[in-house]
Formats: structure tokens, C-alpha cells, sequence
């Protein structure tokens, strides 16, 4: 049983009014105005925090710009100072490399018999070192081996063996900033050359001169 | 809300319109009742599942006449309930002399809405009450019965050619100055249609302003709202719905008919006055003060036959007519039929029903079958019929 049955009314429903005190005619365009300003409130918030947002992202972005550069002259600073260092130490390296032979050589005038003539003394030009080895750009400073060693090479002429045994044995005392023990005769034989009808001996004599060594 | 977009196109958004369905708290008032200086009210309120009367009584008519031309309706009165009458809905059960409440087939329904416009007119003139203009009232199964039409008005009153559509169940509609609403009975082919001048519609509609509880949510013609009276009775719950009716109200006397619950018949008892002519023929054929016709009525030291019987008489023999109607069309059988709205002398009318009918006549009380919140006084409820029906049809009750 449903009282819809007897329910004749003739009210149209848009004759019918809400007894609510909030008229949703009203209150609507009211509550869309205020979301509509909520949301533009919002917007405002947001943007405002955007352009926040990006000014201190802006800030920052040039602050690390800035010290950026200035870390990569601080970086190219150390490396010059580094470098500048490596290349002190080099010269150091040379300094303590220097090998001092004028005076031995003043000396060695006076050890020379008469009988022989030196027709040349030469010091090997030391082993080619490789400055630029591969995959570095800028050439070394120094020698890449802390070692090296050369040799004196002593050719004259001389009318017997025995001055030039003298002077062997002359070098074996007191010059030993010149040349070590070691040496080797690369020749010892007849040459053309003659005094007063007499044929002279050409001699080599190939002497180890003492290491020199770059290090401090 | 309507919003035009374009010049031809509009959409319309609904927003819950807080119409009469699902209502659970509603004030059923009747206007304009005759013999009633104020206006019966009843708070119906749906509580722990079941319908409570949270508030009974009167309350001041509103400041102005119920206007009987289209001229009068500016004059538009607001009314303001006491709190305790404070819902948020309201249906309002109109007693108005230009109303119509019929069962009627769809071809006199189509025909009412024809010549609407001249039946207001008729009903316009002066003296044109209920009772005096047989052909236009439409109370009862005479009217359906005559297939004649309608008298034509004057040429100038001439309504427009086209031909009113038959409206759909429940939904109002308007023709010819008059608003029209109806509903398919158990009765095939036949329905229950209401109406009401346009202007007294729109009148009620503005009567209860809008932001103050209660508003309108229904505006029934008063007859209506006496059909829907009985239906959370008890005796008409256990009886699934099947039932005969006499509602006796001050100017006239109406005779229903329900068949599971659904309307099956209503008619108007011819040539019969109401509970105010009972009196008078109390009162004058005993000779009695107005103040003693209650107590002659409801005591037995004098016997009221004389003056009664030949009231009730009349109604008996419709009722007899309606018997044998809902027997022989719709096999239904009774032995005791409700008497509503008789306040005094209901078990004379039992007594002589019995007699000549051997039908029991029961008068419930009104608020039988609802709870009485604290406060609420029975004692006057047949005064609160139409306010009651009005609230159970205005709510949609489901029983």
C-alpha cells in the first residue's frame, strides 16, 4: 500500500522552494565566486612560489656559475703550482745532475806523458730520452730515467804502449769524478803518421764516466 | 537552473529539489476549512521506523483570503508556522469552492481540461459554490457516468481548438486557467483527477516563503487528502488494503472504496449534507441548544433516531449501492466499513447500518496506527483528518 497513490498534488516541482535559510540559488554562484577566488588565491600562492622557486634556482644556479669558475681557476692554480713544482724539482734534479768536470780536466793536462798526443776527447752524447711519451700532452720536464750514463772516449797518438799504460794508471787515482775503473781500449794500432821517421800509434780508449744521477 | 548557451540551445541542471519523495518530516494543513476559524496542522514525523505525530493542533490562517479571481492574487500573503510546526515540508490540503476532485475516465478528464477556463468562469460568478452548480461539480460516479459534453460556453469563451493531452500519472499540468493532476485507480479505465484554478495554485505556492521551514512540497485539493486519510490505519492494514469508507465532513459526505491498498472508488453521496447538517437536524428536531447536540449524540438519555435517521438514511443507501458495486465489479466483501470524521453519535450510524445493512460501521480514532509524541492530544483528532491525509499522501507513506 503506497500513499503515492492518493498523492494528487499540484505543486510542479519547480514550484517548489527549499525551506533551507541557505538558498542553493544563491549560495551557488556565492560558493563558485569563492572557490573561483580560492582557486585564484591558490594560483597566486603557487605562482608566487614558482617564481620564488626559480629566482633562488636562478641565484643559485649563478652562485655555483660563479664558483665554479673560480674553482676551476683555484683547480688551474694548483695544477700551475704543481706543475711549477714538478718543474722546480726537475731543476733540482738537474742541479743535482750536474756533472763537474772542469776541474778533473785541468787536472788531467798535467797527467798526460809527453809521448802521447791527444787528438780527441769526446764525451758520448747521453741516450736519447723520451720527453713526449704517449698520451701526454705537454712534454716532460726531466729525463725519465733518474740514471744516466756516458762515456769518455780519449783517442791519441803515441809512439809505444807504455804512456798510454802511464796514463791508464794516472786516471785510476784522482779522477774519479771523470771516469770510473771501467774502460775499455776500442783501438790500439799503427798509424801513418810519423815523427822524426818514427811510425806512431793511434790508441781509443773508452772510459765509464761516473753515473749521473737526478735526484736530490 | 536553466543556462542558455547559445540562443537555441539551453540545459537545464536539476538540484535535489526537496520534493515529496523520501520526506520524513511533514506538516499536513488544511486551509480554508468550513465551520474552522483556524487551520487544522499535524507534524508527521518517521522515526525509528515508524510515524510519529510530533505535533498536533491549529494555526492562524494566513493574513488573507484565498482569492477567488485572478485580480486578487497580488495580494500575496506569506504565512509563518509555529515552531512546532517548524518541517521542512509542508502539504497543504486546500478547501477551496473552485476545486474539483472526481473519479473520472480519460475522456472526461480530456473534457474537464477542454472547458476549464469556462468552468472557472461559472464557478466566478457570483453564488457559485460547491453545491450549487450541478453540472460543473465532478464529486462522484454521476459525473463520470454522463458522456454528454459539457454545456459549450459562449462563443467568446471559446477554448482553443487543440486538444488537451492526457496528462501522465502525478504530473501536474495546466489548460484552460486550471491546474490538473491525476492518478489511475483500481478501477480500469478510470482515474482520480484534482484541480484547481491556476491563480489559487500559484497563490498556495508562495504562501510558505522560501528560507523558512515548513515550505510547500504539496498542494492537494482537500477531498484528496480525505482519501489518504485512513491509510496507516491499522483495521485498514490488516485488512491488506481492502476497505470501505464514509468520510463525513462539515458541508458534505463522501463515500470510498480501496482495493489493495489502491483507490477503487469515490463518490459524493447526492442530495446528503455533512456533519454541520446533522446538527442542524439534531438541533432543531430535538430542540436543543447547539452546545447539547454533542452530548444527546453521544448519550443515551434521549434518543436522537428521530432527527438522526433521516440523515443517515440516504447515506446508508449509497453506501448499500457502493456494497454491491465493489462486490459484484471487484468481489469484495465486508462486514464492517470505517466511519471517519463523525466525532458524535458514530454508534447511532453503526447501530442503523447494522439494521438495515448488517454492516458493522467502525470510527477509529485518526491517529490510530501512529505514535503519539509527549504532548499531543488525540481528543480532537477528527478535526485533523484532512491535515493528516494530507501529510500521508504528501509523504509517500508505505504502509
Amino acid at each position: 500500500m503506497k500513499a503515492s497513490s492518493f498523492h494528487l498534488n499540484l505543486l510542479r516541482q519547480n514550484e517548489v522552494l527549499s525551506s533551507s535559510p541557505v538558498r542553493l540559488r544563491i549560495m551557488l554562484p556565492v560558493g563558485a565566486t569563492l572557490a573561483c577566488a580560492g582557486l585564484l588565491v591558490w594560483w597566486g600562492v603557487l605562482f608566487t612560489q614558482i617564481i620564488l622557486a626559480k629566482t633562488q634556482a636562478q641565484g643559485i644556479e649563478d652562485d655555483l656559475t660563479a664558483k665554479n669558475s673560480a674553482h676551476a681557476e683555484a683547480i688551474q692554480k694548483r695544477d700551475l703550482a704543481r706543475e711549477l713544482k714538478l718543474q722546480l724539482e726537475q731543476l733540482e734534479y738537474y742541479k743535482s745532475g750536474v756533472r763537474s768536470i772542469g776541474e778533473p780536466l785541468a787536472k788531467f793536462a798535467e797527467v798526460v806523458p809527453l809521448r802521447v798526443q791527444l787528438k780527441e776527447m769526446s764525451i758520448t752524447p747521453p741516450k736519447p730520452q723520451v720527453l713526449m711519451p704517449p698520451g701526454l700532452k705537454i712534454p716532460l720536464f726531466g729525463p725519465t730515467e733518474n740514471v744516466e750514463t756516458q762515456k769518455l772516449v780519449i783517442a791519441g797518438l803515441t809512439t809505444k804502449e807504455t804512456p798510454v799504460v802511464s796514463l791508464m794508471e794516472s786516471l785510476e787515482n784522482g779522477f774519479e769524478k771523470l771516469v770510473t775503473s771501467e774502460h775499455h781500449i776500442n783501438s790500439f794500432k799503427q798509424d801513418n803518421a810519423e815523427i822524426d821517421g818514427r811510425k806512431l800509434l793511434s790508441f781509443e780508449v773508452e772510459y765509464t764516466m761516473p753515473e749521473r744521477r737526478f735526484a736530490k | 537552473m536553466k543556462l542558455q548557451l547559445t540562443k537555441d540551445k539551453t540545459i537545464e541542471i536539476k538540484f535535489p529539489s526537496g520534493g515529496a519523495k523520501s520526506v520524513s518530516d511533514i506538516t499536513g494543513v488544511e486551509l480554508s476549512s468550513p465551520g474552522e476559524g483556524e487551520c487544522p496542522a499535524i507534524r508527521l514525523v518517521h522515526r525509528k521506523k515508524a510515524w510519529h505525530v510530533a505535533a498536533s493542533g491549529f494555526v492562524k490562517p494566513p493574513d488573507g483570503e484565498l482569492p477567488m479571481r485572478w485580480e486578487d492574487t497580488p495580494h500575496q500573503p506569506t504565512w509563518e508556522f509555529p515552531r512546532d510546526f517548524a518541517s521542512p515540508h509542508a502539504a497543504l490540503a486546500i478547501n477551496s469552492p473552485m476545486a474539483t476532485f472526481a473519479q473520472s475516465t480519460a475522456d472526461a478528464v480530456i473534457q474537464d481540461m477542454t472547458t476549464g477556463l469556462a468552468a472557472q468562469q461559472d464557478d466566478r460568478q457570483p453564488g457559485g459554490d460547491k453545491s450549487s452548480s450541478d453540472g460543473k461539480r465532478r464529486f462522484g460516479i454521476k459525473r463520470e457516468q454522463s458522456t454528454q459534453p459539457a454545456p459549450k460556453p459562449a462563443a467568446k469563451q471559446e477554448p482553443s481548438a487543440r486538444k488537451p493531452a492526457f496528462p501522465s500519472s502525478g504530473t501536474p499540468v495546466s489548460e484552460n486557467g486550471r491546474r490538473f493532476v491525476v492518478r489511475p485507480m483500481a478501477e480500469e479505465n478510470f482515474h482520480l483527477c484534482a484541480s484547481l484554478p491556476e491563480f489559487q495554485t500559484l497563490w498556495l505556492s508562495r504562501l510558505l516563503p522560501e528560507g523558512k521551514r515548513p515550505t510547500a512540497s504539496s498542494i492537494q485539493v482537500a477531498e484528496s487528502a480525505l482519501m489518504a486519510s485512513i491509510l496507516l490505519q491499522p483495521e485498514f492494514i490488516a485488512a491488506d488494503g481492502n476497505a470501505l469508507a464514509i468520510f463525513a465532513r462539515p458541508d458534505a459526505t463522501y463515500l470510498a472504496g480501496y482495493k489493495k491498498g489502491e483507490p477503487v472508488l469515490w463518490r459524493r453521496c447526492p442530495g446528503v449534507g455533512g456533519i454541520l447538517a446533522m446538527r442542524d437536524a439534531v438541533r432543531k428536531t430535538l430542540g436543543l441548544d447547539e452546545e447539547l447536540v454533542d452530548s444527546v449524540l453521544n448519550e443515551s438519555l434521549i434518543d436522537p433516531r428521530p432527527a438522526l435517521e433521516p440523515f443517515v438514511r440516504p447515506i446508508l443507501s449509497q453506501l448499500s449501492l457502493s456494497l454491491d458495486y465493489l462486490s459484484g465489479r471487484h468481489g469484495l466483501k465486508f462486514d464492517h466499513a470505517f466511519l471517519m470524521g463523525v466525532d458524535a453519535g458514530a454508534s447511532h450510524w453503526s447501530r442503523y447500518a447494522e439494521e438495515s445493512l448488517h454492516l458493522r460501521l467502525v470510527s477509529p480514532n485518526p491517529f490510530d496506527g501512529l505514535a503519539l509524541d509527549k504532548g499531543v492530544d488525540a481528543g480532537d483528532a477528527s478535526r485533523h483528518l484532512i491535515a493528516l491525509g494530507a501529510a500521508i499522501a504528501g509523504a509517500e507513506v508505505s504502509a
